[in-house]
């Protein structure tokens, strides 16, 4: 058992760097928020893989339920935040935003 | 673990580089789409049907949707360029990191105590909603403080001002 849930953090550790990649390197900001999407994909991963070892599959999938309803919240907030910018920015661009240096 | 959920997992990792490298932003939607797919495909084969269920038809169908809608919204911006090196330093960065990932995983491997099984007892409902009854409400409040700040940022002027 302790081996497969290797093998599930081996695959979650590789989306949470392709996610950690895209954040520190891309420019676009909806690709900046597909960074953290896919993070978080690894950490439900992570999680539910972990119930599944330790025989608590009830409770992590709770946890996953929760974790889900919460990032809807989060991109409907952060869509809206993101088309906002668009509009005051004129551009998806995020380098645009160094204005708000204070 | 079947030969399929490794092929499940890769094709998750492979979706997701793609949808973060695709430079058509529909196409990246998409790809997060099919990576979130065989993510609930793989929790379905964790014996854990209502997290696949949420995960197939909320985070494939709604979240896709919610972000075709602001590529949609935000299209007629331009294109923004993304710098060529990125493109390249991937494969590199991919590689590194995954061997990385796997020697750190292999030592790992034996030091790790087996981590204790204990049975569960009950249903997803009563774990749910009996061990959990507290923090369903700060749930609740994260859906609701999400709508405030939704309806807020498209708020409309008012006339006087």
């Amino acid at each position: 058992m302790n081996s497969h849930w290797l093998v599930y953090l081996f695959f979650a550790a590789g989306l949470v760097g392709i996610g950690l990649y895209a954040l520190l390197t891309m420019r676009n900001l909806i690709k900046l928020f597909i960074g953290i999407e896919v993070i978080g994909k690894g950490v439900s991963l992570i999680l539910l893989s972990t119930g599944f070892a330790k025989g608590h599959i009830l409770l992590a999938q709770s946890l996953v339920v929760t974790y889900i309803v919460i990032e809807v919240c989060l991109v409907a907030t952060a869509l809206a935040l993101i088309i906002n910018v668009t509009r005051h920015t004129k551009s998806l661009d995020v380098r645009k935003l160094t204005q708000l240096k204070g | 673990m079947a030969t399929l959920d490794i092929v499940l997992l890769s094709g998750l990792v492979l979706a997701s580089a793609f949808a973060v490298l695709a430079k058509d932003l529909i196409k990246a939607a998409v790809a997060l789409a099919v990576s979130s797919l065989l993510l609930g495909i793989v929790f379905f084969r964790m014996n854990a049907p209502f997290a696949g269920v949420f995960e197939i038809s909320v985070v494939a169908g709604l979240i896709t949707v919610l972000f075709i809608l602001t590529i949609a919204l935000t299209r007629t911006e331009g294109e923004v360029r993304e710098s060529k090196t990125v493109l390249r330093v991937f494969p590199v960065f991919f590689v590194l990191f995954i061997a990385i990932d796997a020697l750190v995983m292999k030592g790992l491997t034996a030091k790790i105590a087996t981590l204790p099984a204990a049975a569960e007892s009950g249903t997803f409902g009563d774990v749910l909603w009996k061990q959990r009854t507290f923090d369903l409400i700060g749930q609740l409040a994260v859906i609701l403080s999400g709508v405030f700040a939704v309806l807020a940022l498209f708020r409309k002027r008012d006339k006087d001002e």
